[in-house]
């Protein structure tokens, strides 16, 4: 068993496969953090209110949703480089500039997510507050309870996007070892040099990241809906 | 309560009530064709939609001790329970257990208390959402088409507990409904609509049998029909 677990070490420290992991989730949760919080409330915003302009707000925000990774990257790169509107922040090739760009994919997809559910369902938990007598933050409280389920799988999509994406985080990231290479980064790295082993386990441990998500998912619903009699 | 010269217009069709009085503390019955504005103005009441012009004195009425249910009610995502004390949550009132186990227990829900509220049957979720609507003791209450998926001893069970609550500390009521059985049995006075207009009001006796006008006898001859034996 030492030996197993002596080996997996020398595996994971030889193609630098821990700073991989370990840049990856912070890239990710950091991403999905900001993404989520913006998103959510763009999303509920956009369907509580009625303004000109408004649908082709959602057209811009529906086309966001499918843009290529690979030309927010190249936008962010721009953004970002030397001589660019913001190079005078330093965050090319840092994790930093890899979350912002991150985080710009994958706000969109959040924000439609939660906008497509909430047309759908809120108006029904507003008029339902409404005759229980509830204040507004007592009606926004049971709105996001109520909507708990789809605003966690928005969330668990764009976590998901987020630590699958290559393009723009090869772009802004540069792939450097032990700073910004993730996990995605590595395995495109490992392929172009013939070391699929590697990045066959690598690949599986995306695997099983997307899989204990989708199960938390599940598990969260099916705690919510036990003892059902239909 | 006094509505006058309310105006509504959603789409095609404009609700126009020129005068209504609802008196406190008496059940009053909305009825009419589908179409012709009863829940409309039910929501209008309850501040679910605004009205583009007009006036409702709600006599000192405010949002916290008035309710509504519908046909298809609203239950969360959670179980029967809370559901039924939600209303005491928002309002932060003390919880009787008692009061709530014998609420379900009188509606053969008790074994269900803890269960998904939204697992139930269509029947089954009107009586969660009418006990909801009862358990907080509010002044007015609007039950819209509420009875309709109910099993004739559930609608008696609410029936004579409504009538309870009239007699030891009366509220007001409105009632829509195209069940004219119960409306008869059940309302002191009637607001017949029609085509966005308030045709008539009266006490139900005065609608009911002894209208003049004809748009409102053909609705009563034709909705009585089936149920003439029980009126």
């Amino acid at each position: 068993m030492i030996e197993i677990v002596a080996a997996m070490e020398r595996f994971f420290m030889n193609i630098g496969a821990m700073d991989a992991i370990k840049v990856t989730l912070i890239m990710a949760i950091s991403s999905t953090s900001i993404s989520a919080v913006v998103g959510i409330t763009f999303g509920l915003l956009l369907e509580r209110h009625n303004f000109m302009g408004k649908r082709i707000i959602i057209r811009i925000n529906r086309t966001l949703m499918g843009v290529p990774p690979v030309v927010i990257g190249l936008l962010v790169y721009l953004l970002l480089m030397r001589r660019g509107p913001l190079g005078s922040l330093s965050l090319l090739f840092t994790i930093q500039g890899m979350i912002l760009a991150q985080t710009l994919i994958i706000t969109p997809i959040i924000s439609g997510m939660v906008y497509t559910h909430a047309s759908r369902s809120a108006p029904s938990i507003r008029q339902f507050a409404k005759t229980m007598g509830a204040s507004k933050w007592q009606t926004n409280v049971l709105m996001i309870k109520e909507m708990k389920h789809e605003l966690y799988f928005a969330i668990v999509a764009g976590f998901g996007r987020s630590i699958s994406e290559v393009g723009a985080v090869m772009l802004v990231g540069g792939n450097i070892k032990g700073s910004t290479r993730t996990m995605t980064t590595a395995i495109s790295l490992l392929k172009s040099q013939g070391i699929f082993t590697e990045g066959v386990t690598l690949g599986l441990l995306l695997l099983l990241m997307a899989f204990i998500l989708q199960w938390m998912a599940d598990y969260f619903q099916r705690e919510d809906t036990t003892d059902e009699n239909y | 309560m006094r509505i006058t010269n309310l105006k509504k217009k959603m789409g095609d069709f404009t609700l126009d009530i020129k005068d209504l009085t609802i008196k406190e503390g008496a059940i009053h019955g909305f009825i009419g064709g589908n179409g012709c504005g009863k829940t409309t103005l039910a929501k209008l009441i309850m501040g679910i939609i605004e009205a583009d012009s007009g006036h409702m004195d709600m006599a000192h009425l405010t949002n916290l001790q008035m309710t509504m249910t519908s046909q298809r009610p609203y239950l969360m995502h959670t179980s029967v329970y809370e559901n039924i004390i939600y209303p005491l949550k928002i309002r932060k009132l003390p919880i009787d257990q008692g009061q709530v186990d014998q609420l379900l227990q009188c509606c053969g829900l008790l074994e269900k208390k803890n269960q998904y509220a939204r697992s139930l049957s269509s029947g089954e979720r009107q009586k969660v959402s009418l006990i909801r609507a009862l358990i907080f003791n509010p002044k007015l209450v609007i039950i819209d088409e509420t009875f309709s998926n109910m099993d004739m001893d559930s609608v008696q069970l609410f029936e004579e507990m409504i009538l309870k609550i009239q007699q030891e500390e009366p509220i007001t009521w409105i009632m829509i409904s195209h069940q004219l059985a119960h409306i008869y049995k059940m309302c002191d006075y009637i607001h017949f609509f029609a085509k966005g207009h308030l045709l008539d009001s009266g006490t139900t006796e005065d609608i009911f049998l002894k209208s003049k006008n004809e748009i409102i006898r053909r609705y009563m001859e034709t909705q009585m029909i089936e149920k003439r034996g029980s009126i």
